[in-house]
């Protein structure tokens, strides 16, 4: 009777330990695990940063010893997640709304890279670089434009011969920084599409494919003849896709080099009160400037148990860690910018 | 419900007996061209993920973690030990209640209540995983962030129903024979089923925790909900989230890059050769184990 | 896959309690409470995360049709709709299909071959979603894309389910991969019930005169035909709930039109989609809304499925 009433109360007791290891997991990575815990800072959001985080995380573990852990789960998902605090830092594209950035409680907007949302297409039988207009791509959002061979795209591409491939629009499904500067930038063209689909991280779409993630969108773009998409500069030449130039507002098509994005940054100096800057569109006076320009910026909560380690990580990630940024397309920060960013990042405490 | 008995014979002539075997042979037919196209979705499912995922597989592969972005190489070795740890601990959690679970029904629960609880089993197997994830998302993650056991909380339930019912179905395999033998010698109900009944059924038992591990491998929807951020390294730590199998592949899945689709594959080729084996040898020990049982009637 | 109800052991009762039965009978009954636990905490929080959401459109939510996180204003129906038509279109495929397979493993195959081909089927249920998916990203949306919905528009392009542009991602991959998730559950409940028909039955009515198929259409089918039910209820439960699958190949639009090419959305795989990045509370709270409704689907086909099994059984005085 003894064995028996032990047997039990080792089964009962194995059952306790693992459910009290699922609840005594309190806390983000930080309270709990000890030293390990705290030499990681864990991140989550945009997908248009993350090929420049992905050389970022390597390098600074290797000069900090801490390792940055990040999840590229879409802008949306990093707003989310910071103001869950669940993660040590949300990177996002698109800024704080109000709504968002009353949820966060204190939270601060640091712009820590420069970056293009480029429209990416497949089209069998057309060359590379097709010159498009805002106007004209909000219509094929908006279904009005159904082809490839309309009239409004041929007068923008003479003596391009356009196959008549049906136009296969294709958008982030998920909460998406992109998304955000996609409708952003349409919207400032067309009042149809801005009062149609509207802008932010999740737009009203009513025509295309959903997809997740900008791997996602880059992967239906390559699988759908007739597909248009927007990804960031960086995964329209790791995964070969066509790219369309678009027209600005001086009337130029501009490539979106990192000069052409730097002018887009050059032209827009002027810093909201809550940190963030819109590039899109920039004024006809940039006249070689990239219109669909964006900053991306990591998002962090003013007081925090790990402020010295994000401090750190975000002093690197404005200055060292640029330099890894032309290669994937994303050009250096504007020295205002970097400014601007140290006195943000000073102000983080615990 | 009554048999019509045709008026022409089956046997003899008539065109409409030929008429009655021709249909009869066709229905025939189709029937065994269904179980035809089951087996060769089977094998068409599995044979793509073979022929596509085989040339990624390599030493490199299994103990490389994640390649950074534009960077070839990288395998699934976080992958591979963040699954492994998950279903542990969620393996920890689910048998020792599973398994009292099943004594409780067979031993002690008066029919009613024991055909509730089976009720109630089998409505907790069917309830779909991505509610499952949305539930454990709420209880563990929001305000602690992701962690394995978080996701290892929810496999538990998902394999819970699995280990319930298998290993009611074995001890109730066990004769009476035995447990009236145990009641004769003076035991204890209990004594009876820790040292009589537990051990006969260990086989069965083994087999029940085998395909259910098989299955929760395999769920991704609960894991998007707690363990979808991790470092691109080995952790082991259950407290963090970690990378996993299923996971991986859901991710890579919708990747641009071909090197990232291969890696899909070849994590799938993993996954799917874990899983199968894993039901096939539940199959095979279930059948022996019954075997064994039946000899000591 | 067990919904009998087999008898549990019974011990003549003892007037004065062993302690060490007490501790047992206490163990083992904690397990069950942990199980009720664990079900009434599933159906708690997930209503409770969709309580604003719920507070907020009633079951208006049910019948409205955007899904804006612009202007917070969220609605299931299109969501409803490709769940019903991909989960329906599966059921008309798989069901004949996973019953024809039924018959064949109870009646026609040779003994030899009986259990090999049953494992196969068992098989099927074993792949995971996620490599049926992946699967169906790579492999099978295109392939449906390149020539079964181009010759599907062709030739029967005026009935709607088949007009429109052949997308990879679409209603259509949806249907078929649900498909290959219910034929090996309501394969292996049809074998169940067609080898429990008493076999006197089946021999009266062969020694009458009738086919074996003939024999199967007027005995075996009527005589199982509840059971059957709750198979396909069974069937549709599981494809109603598949969340991992279905957002990889369906192409995550809202859509309620016709066309089985199109991209659209199911309640699942919505959740699955959207949950990591929900941009507002109120859309977590609608995704919560959305599990809200699956949990009530999947409880009802699951009860009902079980009630009818269970009836059946006691009709026919079914034993293990």
């Amino acid at each position: 009777m003894l064995r028996v009433m032990r047997l039990g109360t080792t089964v009962l007791a194995m059952g306790a330990v693992a459910l009290a290891a699922a609840c005594g997991s309190s806390g983000s990575s930080g309270s709990s695990g000890g030293a390990s815990a705290s030499k990681v800072l864990v991140g989550a959001g945009s997908t248009l940063v993350a090929p420049l985080m992905s050389q970022w995380e390597p390098d600074y573990t290797k000069s900090s010893g801490t390792t940055i852990t990040y999840g590229a789960i879409g802008s949306g998902g990093g707003i989310d997640a910071i103001t869950t605090r669940q993660v040590d830092f949300g990177a996002s594209d698109a800024p704080l709304s109000s709504e968002q950035a009353s949820a966060c409680k204190d939270c601060l907007q640091v712009p820590w890279a420069l970056a293009a949302v480029v429209p990416a297409y497949n089209l069998s039988g057309a060359p590379d670089h097709l010159k498009l207009t805002g106007d004209v791509i909000a219509k094929m959002y908006l279904g009005q434009i159904t082809s490839w061979d309309d009239p409004a795209i041929k007068s923008l591409n003479p003596g391009v011969t356009l196959p008549s491939t049906a136009v296969a629009p294709v958008y982030r499904s998920d909460g998406s920084g992109d998304s955000y500067v996609w409708s952003s930038y349409l919207s400032s063209l067309s009042p149809d599409f801005k009062s149609k689909v509207g802008v932010s991280t999740q737009p009203a779409f009513s025509t295309g494919t959903g997809a997740e993630k900008s791997s996602g969108v880059a992967a239906a773009v390559q699988s759908t003849d007739g597909a248009i998409g927007y990804v960031t500069v960086a995964y329209i030449t790791a995964d070969s896709l066509h790219s369309a130039l678009v027209q600005n507002a001086a009337g130029n098509y501009p490539a979106p080099t990192t000069d052409a994005i730097t002018a887009a940054a050059a032209a827009v100096t002027t810093i909201q009160p809550d940190g963030s800057v819109s590039l899109v569109n920039p004024p006809a006076s940039a006249a070689s400037a990239y219109p669909i320009s964006t900053y991306s910026y990591a998002i962090v909560p003013k007081s925090s148990p790990k402020a010295a380690q994000l401090q750190a990580f975000l002093t690197y990630a404005i200055t060292t860690g640029q330099q890894f940024g032309p290669d994937l397309g994303y050009p250096g920060l504007p020295s205002n910018i970097v400014q601007h960013d140290k006195q943000v990042i000073s102000q983080i405490g615990s | 419900m009554s048999i019509t008995a045709s008026p022409a014979p089956l046997s003899g002539g008539g065109a409409r007996a030929r008429r009655r075997r021709r249909t009869g042979r066709a229905m025939e037919l189709l029937a065994t061209i269904a179980a035809l196209l089951a087996i060769a979705l089977l094998l068409l499912v599995i044979g793509s993920v073979a022929r596509r995922g085989a040339p990624a597989l390599s030493v490199s592969f299994f103990t490389n973690v994640d390649a950074a972005f534009l960077q070839s190489g990288g395998g699934i070795e976080n992958s591979i030990v963040g699954t492994l740890i998950m279903t542990g601990i969620a393996t920890a959690m689910a048998v020792p209640v599973g398994v009292l679970l099943a004594i409780f029904n067979t031993e002690f629960a008066p029919p009613p209540l024991s055909a509730a609880i089976r009720m109630a089993l089998n409505v907790l197997a069917g309830v779909p995983t991505i509610v499952i994830g949305v539930f454990i998302s709420g209880l563990l993650v929001v305000g602690r962030g992701q962690s394995a056991v978080a996701a290892s909380a929810a496999l538990a339930i998902i394999m819970l129903p699995l280990i319930a019912r298998s290993t009611e179905e074995v001890l109730l395999l066990v004769p009476t024979s035995l447990r009236e033998g145990g009641m004769a010698l003076g035991a204890t109900r209990a004594r009876t089923v820790l040292t009589v009944i537990l051990p006969t059924s260990i086989g069965g038992i083994i087999t029940a925790t085998i395909v259910a591990v098989a299955r929760a491998a395999g769920e991704t929807a609960p894991i998007i909900f707690t363990s979808s951020i991790f470092a691109n390294a080995v952790v082991t730590d259950p407290s963090q989230p970690m990378a996993s199998i299923p996971y991986t592949i859901f991710t890579k899945s919708e990747s641009p890059s071909a090197s990232d689709q291969q890696q899909a594959w070849a994590a799938a080729l993993v996954l799917i050769s874990v899983v199968l084996l894993g039901s096939i040898i539940g199959r095979l020990l279930s059948i022996r184990t019954r075997r064994q049982i039946e000899q000591t009637r | 896959m067990s919904i009998d109800s087999p008898q549990p052991f019974t011990v003549p009762v003892r007037t004065r309690p062993r302690y060490g039965d007490l501790g047992l009978r206490a163990v083992a009954g904690s397990a069950a409470v942990v199980l009720v636990a664990v079900m009434a905490a599933i159906v708690y929080q997930v209503v409770r995360e969709a309580r604003s959401s719920i507070g907020q459109f009633g079951l208006g939510f049910l019948t409205d049709s955007q899904w804006n996180a612009v202007t917070d204003r969220f609605g299931a129906l299109d969501l409803i709709w490709g769940t019903l038509v991909s989960s329906l279109l599966a059921l008309l495929i798989a069901v004949p299909v996973a019953v024809a397979i039924g018959l064949y493993l109870s009646e026609l195959a040779p003994a030899v071959l009986r259990t090999p081909v049953a494992l196969m089927v068992e098989l099927l249920a074993a792949i995971p979603s996620v490599v049926l998916g992946l699967w169906g990203i790579l492999v099978m949306g295109p392939f449906l894309a390149e020539h079964i919905e181009p010759f599907l528009a062709d030739h029967l392009g005026f009935i709607p389910l088949f007009s429109g542009t052949p997308s990879s991602h679409g209603l259509l991959p949806a249907a078929v991969v649900l498909t290959i998730m219910i034929i090996p559950i309501v394969a292996s409940i049809s074998r169940e019930l067609f080898t429990s028909v008493p076999s006197d039955l089946k021999q009266g009515a062969m020694a009458l005169g009738a086919t074996r198929w003939e024999m199967v259409r007027s005995v075996a089918i009527p005589q199982v035909s509840g059971g059957l039910v709750a198979a396909i209820m069974l069937g549709f439960a599981r494809a109603v709930g598949e969340a991992i699958a279905v957002s990889q190949v369906i192409g995550g639009t809202l859509n309620l039109g016709w066309s089985l090419f199109a991209p659209a959305d199911t309640m699942a795989g919505r959740i699955a989609s959207q949950s990591p990045g929900a941009a507002t509370a109120l859309q977590k709270s609608s995704l919560a809304y959305l599990a809200v409704i699956l949990l009530v689907i999947s409880l009802i086909t699951n009860i009902s499925a079980q009630l009818i099994s269970g009836r059946i059984q006691r009709r026919m005085g079914i034993q293990r």
